[in-house]
């Protein structure tokens, strides 16, 4: 079913409308808008810190996002949106290939997902600290490395969560 | 699977901002591949470019547009399997002009109104030449912003949702939500990275579609 606006409608829309921008929606998570206040609390940062931990292990690893999609068995382009684009919920399988590759607890990457809630979500206060101390360049600095393993430490089976 | 052609379209008109002029469009219901496409092909390059002069001219990226990492693919792969999500494309001149995507499921927040069920605007953004917030480059088109407040109040109404509509404003757009379509402003959203939300109401609404009938 179509909908029924004029020409003159659309006239005066088009001289109403001159020198204001439109955009909507949720910003999607980069990460120089959480100083901006509101976004520590929300999923979008535990996402953020998941995507700022495959990132860092990917890399770690020497592997492009191609590589370890094709080592994890999961589609590039979820993999790029995980690490890119906090809004972007992954799926459980996805996880799981990637708690599989990395050695870490398939069940955390779950909570920081924000696919399930613990009753101690401790961990993901604690790897949303870490991914807001990791910054972004071609080579794990040892600063980095240092990060990545305190991530590491936090996301594994045994990891420390009190 | 995204569709290849849309299930409907109004014509509409936008106006090229040089010119004056109104130039034929389509309000394609529901995105297709050739809008994604234009997005990838298009929209990223140009706003690649843009955001270059940005930072040629040291504006701080917390000025440069929020909308800036969006994925319309993934937004499409999001939905495109839920019937409570439909999404509308502005094409003109051959090229997508702005993209929506629209929910049915959530509640307004109005006193009056709240708990009624309205159209909400999942997302909602104009191609990179149609903003005024990136660069020194002149808008190409306006309208296209009313135009998809336009469709969203109509499936509101098809819905039996009686108009009411609800969006979170990216910081830039709020004035033109505020002022120019009429919108009330419930404030800043915690739990929606502070953004703020706006809605309108039924009577709001109807003022809104009979504007350009009745001035």
């Amino acid at each position: 079913m179509t909908f029924e606006i004029t020409k003159e409608w659309c006239r005066k829309a088009g001289a109403r409308d001159a020198g204001f921008d439109i955009g909507a929606g949720l910003i999607a998570a980069d990460p120089m808008f959480t100083h901006e206040g509101g976004a520590d609390d929300s999923p979008e940062a535990s996402r953020l810190a998941l995507g700022r931990f495959i990132s860092l292990m990917r890399r770690n690893q020497g592997l492009s996002i191609e590589d370890l999609a094709q080592k994890a068995d999961i589609e590039i382009g979820d993999l790029f949106s995980l690490e890119n684009n906090a809004a972007h919920l992954p799926d459980a399988r996805t996880l799981y290939q990637l708690s599989e590759v990395f050695g870490v607890s398939q069940e955390k990457l779950m909570g920081l997902s924000g696919l399930t809630h613990s009753n101690d979500d401790h961990y993901v206060d604690e790897a949303v600290r870490y991914a807001a101390k990791s910054a972004s360049v071609e080579v794990l600095s040892n600063e980095e490395q240092s990060i990545l393993n305190g991530f590491i430490s936090v996301l594994s089976e045994n990891g420390k969560s009190k | 699977m995204i569709a290849t052609t849309p299930s409907d379209v109004t014509p509409v008109w936008l106006t090229n901002r040089s010119t004056k002029e109104v130039v034929d469009a389509e309000l394609w219901h529901g995105i297709v591949d050739k809008n994604l496409a234009d997005w990838e092909a298009e929209w990223i390059p140009d706003l690649q470019r843009r955001l270059k002069l940005l930072n040629q001219q040291k504006v701080e990226r917390r000025f440069w547009p929020q909308s800036r990492h969006w994925d319309w693919r993934d937004k499409l792969r999001e939905i495109e399997r839920r019937l409570a999500n439909l999404s509308f494309a502005l094409v003109a001149d051959g090229m997508t002009q702005a993209m929506m995507t629209i929910d049915l499921t959530k509640r307004a927040r109005l006193t009056d109104h709240e708990g009624q069920h309205l159209v909400y605007i999942d997302f909602l953004e104009a191609a990179p030449w149609n903003r005024n917030d990136l660069a020194e480059e002149p808008a190409k088109f306006s309208g296209s912003g009313s135009i998809l407040i336009n469709a969203a109040i109509q499936q509101s109404i098809l819905e039996g949702f009686k108009g009411r509509i609800g969006l979170h404003s990216l910081p830039q757009s709020n004035n033109f939500y505020a002022n120019a379509c009429g919108m009330t402003d419930l404030g800043q959203d915690t739990n929606y990275e502070n953004l703020r939300y706006f809605e309108l109401d039924p009577d709001s609404a109807r003022s809104f579609i009979e504007k350009g009938k009745g001035e």
